[in-house]
């Protein structure tokens, strides 16, 4: 069975459980349950903006590391996926809530701040560290990988600070 | 330094000092190849009859030429089904003649077909077919005696699979099977379905966005051509269930096995790094996923080549109408960076909705050529074809290499250039034996075409038919040229298997070497233009 389907039945069960035969006032007991499917409710979009930030997080310090062990290539590319928000296994599922009509920034993709279903990046900010990403792979010494990274991290911090 | 052990198909035209640009008539008719290839109905109302279907050039009788093998779809009429149409086999007679031989091989499906791969299924040394379907896919065994049977226990992916690819993904020696899906949709969907997107002020087909993907599957060989499924266990997993279409399989990070890169509509693209038989996908941090502004793109087809003679494998992407093809170029350590611009790839793709495609060298003057297969999947384009840059019927596209920047020269490139179709799938090869490369064409609801290669002063050439070997690098004094394996690509289609060298006048070379997957190098010295070479390790 569905999880939003057993949900479904517990909230039927506890209004047929607590309805009077005269139904002058909701039931407390629904009243709460109502109450407390909210919270969960707003909170969903909390926890999906930590976890992108989480993962996020993971690119940055991924990407610092490598730098420091002077494997500019692998740090480009993580550098890369902070820009994507992701891999295409986080692309896969940021296309299946758009799909089921999920859209963390709604407002922000009508304006064209964000890309569709993006949490965190914004297309500006994407089109930046995809910059310096390439300029990392292509920079010849570390004079050009010191100023790709200073312009990546900028963004980034700004970006998980936000 | 070792002999050639085989040499076959000696052609010795008069040998030309450079080349012309190519040129190109299309002989599909007088060859006999006539059957039309059916996608639904005439307006198009569901994005199933946007796929056209996909060919292959293929010697499945082992007398040293190239038969053409053809998917057929079906037509529909309204919501009913109006003709199924069957999968035909032509057999190449030489002298530019084809005969239909399907009944004769036991062939002639009549389900809705998508695509094909070839490969040794079953290890008897005999090249096999697997035809992707709208259903059940199917694999023929070939029995060595003209005919082929069913598998009893096909790999299958079930629902509108699209390419697929044989390879031996963890070096057993066996040919393990991918195979990509596009969307999950059923027939009485497909059959029901009324345009509902408006597209430039018309009602045109929806999707994929909005639609089910259909995920990718990896069957992994356990020998005798009994295949399990182990798309998971092999890291080859459609993560985003995106809408796969082309699909390659190419050494692309220089380690000598066969990495996987799939090109998806409407989403990155994947790319799957083979470490021992294990993948990982790597699409969006390789660059290869996305154009250089970080935007998904439409990916139909694909083809892969060494652009500069560096040892490392660049990847061709095709694209959606108003939206560019798309080059990659390998920087080595599975990193690309997209070249499209400094190419001036992206102003002759812009306006073409594109299709099958290669990276070969037509001319053979020494450096890849481009050619892609356009065609429109809205028949309603042809009512805003002067808005959008052309309707359903799209001339083909021709791209020479002229000192690292490609140059469109489809109008010079003789009448096969200006067959105008809606064309999808694209064989590569040489069918007619000269050593140049010939091109098989399908086209929706029509018959396919055929391009012979006719460039009046072409450079020399060298065909090198080394099964199983990863690359091949020419030398010549300071010239150097590399090919490498690349399995399926273009788009639903099948190219020659055989390595194709131009080589512009060079009429010897220094030196031919060639690779295995285990870094076994076979070395030939003064090796001569113009030959077709048969390399056994």
């Amino acid at each position: 069975m569905k999880p939003n389907l057993k949900l479904f039945l517990v909230l039927v069960a506890v209004a047929l459980i607590a309805m009077p035969s005269v139904a002058q006032k909701t039931p407390s007991s629904m009243v709460a349950a109502y109450d407390s499917l909210a919270t969960i409710i707003l909170s969903v979009p909390q926890a999906e903006e930590a976890l992108v930030r989480a993962m996020l997080d993971g690119h940055f310090h991924g990407a610092k590391a490598l730098m420091k062990q002077g494997m500019y290539d692998r740090a480009a590319a993580e550098m890369a996926l902070f820009a994507n928000e992701g891999d295409n296994a986080v692309a896969g599922i940021r296309k299946r809530l758009v799909e089921g009509g999920h859209h963390h920034n709604a407002a922000g993709e009508e304006q064209g701040i964000y890309e569709e279903g993006y949490v965190l990046v914004t297309r500006e900010a994407k089109k930046k560290m995809l910059a310096s990403s390439t300029a990392m792979r292509q920079a010849k010494d570390d004079v050009a990988r010191e100023a790709a990274w200073k312009e990546f991290a900028a963004v980034a911090e700004e970006t998980l600070a936000e | 330094m070792q002999r050639l052990i085989v040499w076959v198909a000696v052609t010795i035209p008069a040998i030309a000092s450079g080349s012309s640009l190519p040129y190109f008539v299309d002989i599909a008719a007088e060859a006999g190849i006539v059957a039309p290839t059916w996608c639904g109905r005439d307006d198009k109302p569901h994005i199933m009859e946007s796929n056209g279907t996909g060919l292959g050039l293929v010697d499945y009788d082992s007398d040293g030429d190239l038969d053409l093998y053809l998917v057929n779809g079906w037509r529909l009429d309204g919501e009913e089904i109006a003709e199924r149409g069957r999968d035909v086999l032509y057999r190449n007679e030489g002298q530019g003649q084809f005969l239909d031989v399907t009944e004769a091989a036991g062939l002639g499906s009549d389900a809705w077909g998508s695509g094909m791969a070839t490969g040794d299924a079953n290890g008897d040394g005999l090249v096999d077919l697997f035809v992707t379907n709208f259903g059940t896919d199917v694999l023929y065994l070939n029995q060595g005696d003209g005919t082929f049977e069913e598998h009893p226990d096909s790999p299958n992916l079930e629902g509108w699979s699209a390419a697929a690819v044989f390879f031996d993904s963890d070096g057993d020696g066996d040919e393990d099977l991918f195979v990509g899906g596009y969307i999950e949709c059923t027939l009485e969907e497909v059959l029901m379905e009324k345009p509902s997107l408006v597209w430039e002020g018309i009602d045109v087909m929806k999707g994929p966005f909005g639609l089910e993907g259909l995920g990718n599957k990896f069957f992994r060989n356990q020998g005798g051509g009994h295949f399990e499924e182990a798309t998971v266990e092999a890291g080859l997993e459609d993560v985003g269930l995106f809408y796969t279409f082309g699909i390659l399989a190419a050494d692309l990070d220089g380690d000598l096995d066969l990495d996987i890169y799939a090109a998806n509509d409407s989403n990155p693209n994947y790319l799957y790094s083979n470490d021992g038989g294990l993948f990982q996908e790597v699409g969006l941090w390789s660059g290869a996923a996305l154009d250089e502004g970080g935007a998904a793109q439409a990916g139909m087809g694909l083809a892969a080549g060494d652009v500069e003679s560096d040892g490392l494998v660049d990847l061709l992407v095709t694209n959606f109408q108003q939206d560019m093809s798309t080059l990659y170029r390998n920087l080595g350590d599975m990193i690309f960076e997209d070249v499209t611009r400094s190419v001036q790839l992206g102003r002759p793709t812009f306006s073409r909705l594109s299709w099958g495609t290669t990276l070969s060298d037509l001319d053979q003057d020494g450096d890849l050529d481009i050619f892609v297969a356009n065609g429109h999947i809205y028949p309603q384009a042809d009512l805003v074809a002067d808005k959008v840059g052309g309707g359903f019927r799209q001339p083909n596209l021709l791209l020479v290499d002229q000192g690292g920047t490609l140059v469109d020269v489809s109008a010079e490139a003789g009448p096969g250039l200006a067959v105008e179709e809606a064309s999808h799938g694209l064989a590569v090869g040489d069918i007619d034996f000269d050593g140049d490369l010939d091109m098989a064409i399908s086209n929706v609801d029509e018959p396919p075409t055929l391009l012979r290669n006719d460039t009046k002063e072409p450079g020399t050439y060298l065909l090198v038919d080394a099964p199983l070997a990863m690359r091949a690098e020419a030398v010549q004094g300071d010239d150097k040229w590399i090919r490498h394996r690349v399995i399926g690509g273009s788009f639903l289609s099948v190219n020659d298997p055989r390595l194709h060298f131009g080589l512009g006048g060079k009429r010897q070379l220094d030196s031919l070497t060639l690779v295995w997957p285990d870094g076994f190098q076979r070395r030939f010295l003064d090796v001569p233009a113009n030959h077709a070479l048969k390399i056994e390790r």
